[in-house]
């Protein structure tokens, strides 16, 4: 698929009808293409084949294509190994939080006095969203150099904009103690991830790494209007830090110039140290930041009073005239002007509307508090600095900042795809009202499920999709109520059982959720796949842990096709090692009985082949006798037997059977006879002179046997 | 983003994937079939380890065997007949593929044949050219020779209710293509277990519509719905059916439109719902491939169309 595709998963949400995007399916044939065939394979996998009309020429020996295409529309920024990890790690976090719900909810159905909505709640949610962020940070090795260059501002942390969102959530729906002071976290949002925003279009970050390049190879700093222009887009957004540590590279600083520019540097460092004192309204500030924090409104706004007014009485101060240096005097000024909260300057110096937006924070209104007048500001800073290119962060914020949660799913299914929206609703419900209501009610239009389960089973398709990623789907799935069983048996069932290792983790997936039937069915097709594929040991092991007694019947009945007919060793090996494995079952007793003992008396006859002497041959007489005269013995199977003995009853030696037993026999002769009349006899597979060569046999050892016993 | 995972030989003019996905079977103008496979599951790329002439004429369709009856594939040849070969090791020779029945046929095409499994028994929907529909009955579930009729009723797209589990096997939806009106509408058929027979249970077409000629049709599995969805292609194009899971006091089940699709403009060649019975994927003679969706509020579109290129 083509890179526009940015992240759109396949995943309905309640916008207005679109015109569908197309994308082309290369296959590389040459044209004329016939028809085109479909199947999906693994969870979201379609498989289209190609076909090309058969034509004359011989140059071409293909004659079509299969093309497997993948709709999970992940975009390229995360490797598949990134991503695989991402969905390994996320599994415990989620699967933590669903049995900690669960336990409230038992726990609130019993006293009605726990509320789900408590402090330890929150402490869970909110160890959820730290254990998936976690996850979402690039793998950099954050190398702290022992010298720090002088010269080097930005470190290059490389984010991600899964965590910029991840993020970006957390702060508005998890995080209860960021939600006192939302505008500074903000501020810190924009410091981590405004280079995101370089890719579509100018933002402050690009020009400080623009201007980094050049610090290198310039002399006099302080005469470069870059060197004002970027630190004081930098002061805009906040990052203070940075502004001071750019002032301190002025030139005036130098020892040597020390001495000439003595109003100059002081008029620097006194703009540095009005910035390093800015009042921000926070808890408090990371090491390193800059500015002064205050926790309660009263506080702040003392302070801010005070720090405005030191600015002004540097504005108004005669020393400007004294400064030598125009672009100093200039620069500084403007800086002071974008501290004293002069819109136009901070509508020219920042790029994009979210850098304006953080900048009114700073220093036009610091005291904004509530979702709505946050909402409000944002429009107006939209219509500011309209948006060349939206961005899928942008679009987000809106939609949070509206408390529309139906923008911020679109937004997140649109943007960052069905991962995201299916562990983002965890976070969105614990921190909205309007979020837990919309995603938790049953849409008759869905088939009956939630929006919430929706998005899990349309992730777990996602998981199921990659054949190193289909054995966390049933965690996923166990959750969703109503159809989440359903969709995991059709998973399962779709793995294929020729590869051992693969059977057995599937079998253990079903013992684990208690899916007998589905268990059942893959055994019964694992029997039926080696049974057909000539491990019959195999087979009937497989069938047999399905239960699957139609398919074992069968089974044994094909084992009495075996009965009477000679058979080579290795055949009868396999024959006698099957009668081991069907086992003695009480259901098919009667004839598995039977062939125990017939396979009892067939090794017997082999022994004697193998040259032993007359007691094997006597004992394969008893056998003999006993079979003949067992009525498990199937009638059917008496002319095979006696068949088999022939040279049991042709013994030279001497005769093997008494008279009792010679006529015990002659007499089953009889009763076969007779029973051959009726209609219904089967007649065994033998030569034609099978009946009349056991007659006389036996009619031969009477009467030797009865000269014997004379 | 998309991967070629197989390459064809020349004249193959259909194939079809096994359930897994595991194995692709084609047939070609010139009779043969082809079995590709891959090394192991999670490879994606499948190489053509046999090749054989199972028939004098082409090979219209194949249709894999369902998995509880081992590895086997139906062929439908240009001829009318109906080939059933199977890959299994038999007495001392190694693992080969044999035919194992075929459905001579003389008179009749048939036109298109599908298999649906239950607990005890396979059995399979064949839909012929003079407009009857037999369902044959595989008598032992470990050898794929012996088929009995079990029925025969006059009503060539075929689509098995999908469903595992108790109710596995016992109704499936079937439309005719055909210029004799009557023949046309697809119906819902289900087996009748008190009289040992097929009875139509619901008609997919508005009164007005009955006489149109089915392109194609296809059963989505229901992994929880309260009903059954069943989309139907004809030339007013692709239409999305919602069937009531209980019957009526009239013993027929209750069914409801939701919508219809603009479809490919001509005919529909195939459709197939994927594994959630949630998309719709399917191609037509417009040589386009295209998914359907229904969106939060039940109404239904074309999310997403492929277009091949070279």
């Amino acid at each position: 698929m083509s890179g526009e595709n940015q992240g759109g998963a396949i995943v309905p949400y309640s916008e207005e009808a679109k015109k569908p995007v197309v994308y082309p399916l290369r296959h590389g044939l040459k044209p004329p293409i016939s028809r085109l065939g479909i199947s999906w394979s693994r969870g979201n996998s379609l498989r289209v084949t190609v076909f090309r009309q058969p034509s004359e020429d011989s140059e071409n020996e293909v004659g079509g294509k299969a093309v497997e295409v993948r709709l999970d529309g992940r975009d390229g920024e995360i490797s598949d190994a990134q991503w695989r990890r991402i969905a390994y790690g996320s599994v415990s976090p989620f699967a933590l939080l669903q049995s900690r719900k669960n336990s409230f909810a038992s726990l609130s159905k019993i006293s009605s006095t726990t509320s789900p909505f408590d402090a330890e709640w929150w402490e869970y949610v909110l160890e959820y969203s730290k254990d998936i962020s976690s996850l979402l940070g690039n793998q950099t090795s954050t190398t702290q150099s022992l010298i720090e260059d002088p010269k080097e501002v930005l470190k290059d942390p490389e984010p991600s904009n899964l965590k910029a969102a991840w993020e970006l959530m957390e702060s508005f729906y998890a995080d209860k103690l960021s939600q006192a002071w939302l505008p500074e976290r903000l501020v810190d949002w924009l410091a981590d991830y405004d280079s995101l925003f370089s890719s579509t279009q100018e933002t402050v970050h690009s020009k400080l790494v623009d201007f980094q390049k050049d610090l290198v190879s310039l002399q006099v700093i302080e005469d470069e209007p870059k060197y004002w222009e970027v630190m004081s887009s930098a002061l805009a957004v906040g990052w203070l830090d940075i502004v001071v540590k750019l002032l301190r590279l002025h030139g005036s600083y130098q020892l040597d110039q020390l001495g000439n520019r003595e109003t100059e540097n002081g008029l620097v460092e006194a703009v540095a140290v009005l910035i390093s004192k800015m009042p921000r309204m926070r808890p408090e500030l990371e090491a390193g930041k800059l500015g002064e924090c205050f926790k309660a409104k009263p506080d702040f706004m003392k302070a801010w009073e005070k720090w405005r007014a030191q600015i002004a009485k540097l504005e108004c101060s005669t020393f400007w005239i004294q400064c030598a240096h125009r672009q100093t005097q200039e620069g500084l000024r403007n800086m002071l002007q974008i501290m004293l909260g002069n819109t136009n300057n901070l509508c020219t110096l920042t790029c994009h509307w979210m850098e304006l937006y953080i900048a009114h924070f700073l220093y036009i209104r610091p005291f904004t508090v509530g979702l709505e007048s946050m909402y409000g500001l944002a429009q107006k800073c939209i219509q500011l600095k309209p948006m060349a290119a939206s961005h899928r962060l942008m679009g987000l914020l809106i939609g949070i900042l509206g408390e529309n949660i139906e923008v911020v799913l679109a937004e997140c299914s649109k943007g960052f795809g069905p991962w995201m929206v299916t562990h983002a609703i965890e976070v969105l419900t614990a921190g909205s009202h309007q979020a837990d209501t919309l995603l938790h009610e049953e849409r008759d239009n869905l088939g009956g499920i939630s929006m919430e389960e929706l998005h899990r089973l349309v992730y777990a398709q996602v998981l199921s999709s990659h054949p190193l990623t289909w054995q966390i789907a049933p965690i996923y799935l166990t959750s969703c109520i109503k159809q989440g069983m359903g969709l995991l048996e059709m998973l399962l069932y779709k793995q294929p059982v020729d590869h051992n290792q693969l059977l057995l983790k599937n079998l253990e997936i079903c013992r684990l959720y208690e899916l007998d039937s589905v268990s059942s069915n893959i055994m019964k097709i694992a029997g039926m796949y080696n049974w057909k594929h000539g491990k019959k040991g195999s087979g009937v092991y497989w069938l047999q842990q399905a239960r699957d007694e139609a398919r074992l019947n069968r089974i044994a009945q094909q084992m009495f096709d075996s009965v009477g007919r000679s058979i080579s060793d290795e055949n009868f090996r396999q024959w006698e090692g099957l009668i081991q494995l069907l086992g003695s079952e009480p259901k098919t007793a009667g004839g598995l009985e039977f062939l125990h003992n017939y396979r009892d008396f067939k090794k017997s006859l082999l022994q004697i082949r193998d040259g032993k002497t007359t007691d094997a041959a006597r004992q394969a007489v008893e056998s003999l006798i006993s079979l003949m005269k067992n009525p498990c013995t199937p009638q059917r199977f008496w002319l095979p037997l006696l068949h088999d003995s022939l040279k049991l009853l042709n013994w030279e030696e001497r005769p093997l059977l008494n008279v009792l037993q010679t006529n015990l026999l002659l007499n089953k002769l009889q009763e076969l006879s007779i029973a051959r009349l009726r209609p219904d006899f089967i007649e065994a597979d033998l030569p034609p002179h099978a009946l009349s060569s056991v007659r006389l046999a036996l009619a031969t050892n009477l009467g030797r046997t009865t000269l014997e016993e004379q | 983003m998309d991967k070629a995972v197989a390459t064809l030989d020349k004249g193959t003019t259909c194939s079809s994937w096994n359930y897994c996905g595991q194995r692709l079977a084609t047939g070609s103008t010139d009779g043969t079939l082809s079995i590709f496979d891959s090394p192991d599951p999670s490879s994606s790329s499948f190489t053509c380890n046999l090749k054989t002439k199972v028939h004098a004429g082409a090979i219209l369709k194949v249709v894999w065997v369902p998995p509880e009856f081992g590895d086997a594939v139906a062929c439908i040849c240009s001829d009318g007949s109906l080939l059933l070969w199977e890959e299994i090791v038999e007495d001392a020779q190694p693992l080969q593929w044999k035919l194992c029945k075929s459905f001579e046929s003389t008179s009749t095409q048939v036109l298109d044949v599908q298999f649906g499994v239950s607990s005890t028994s396979l059995k399979l929907v064949a839909a012929y050219s003079d407009g009857h529909v037999k369902v044959y009955e595989l008598l032992d579930p470990l050898i794929l020779k012996n088929w009995q009729l079990q029925a025969s009723c006059i009503s060539a797209s075929i689509s098995w209710n999908p469903q595992k589990g108790e109710n596995q096997g016992s109704s499936f939806v079937l439309g005719f293509n055909s210029d004799t009106p009557q023949l046309n509408s697809s119906k819902v058929w289900e087996f009748d277990e008190a009289h040992n027979r097929w009875l139509p249970v619901a008609e997919l077409a508005l009164p007005e519509d009955r006489s149109d000629e089915v392109y194609a049709v296809a059963w989505a599995l229901n992994i929880g719905r309260p009903y059954e969805v069943i989309a139907v292609a004809t030339q007013k194009g692709i239409a999305i059916w919602h069937v009531g899971a209980n019957p009526e006091l009239d013993g027929r089940l209750s069914v409801e439109k939701v919508a219809l699709l603009s479809g490919h403009g001509g005919e529909v060649w195939q459709m197939e719902w994927d594994m959630s019975g949630t998309t719709l994927a399917t191609t037509g003679s417009d040589g386009m491939v295209r998914l359907w969706q229904s969106n939060l509020n039940g109404v239904w579109d074309e999310q997403a169309a492929f277009q091949p290129t070279a």
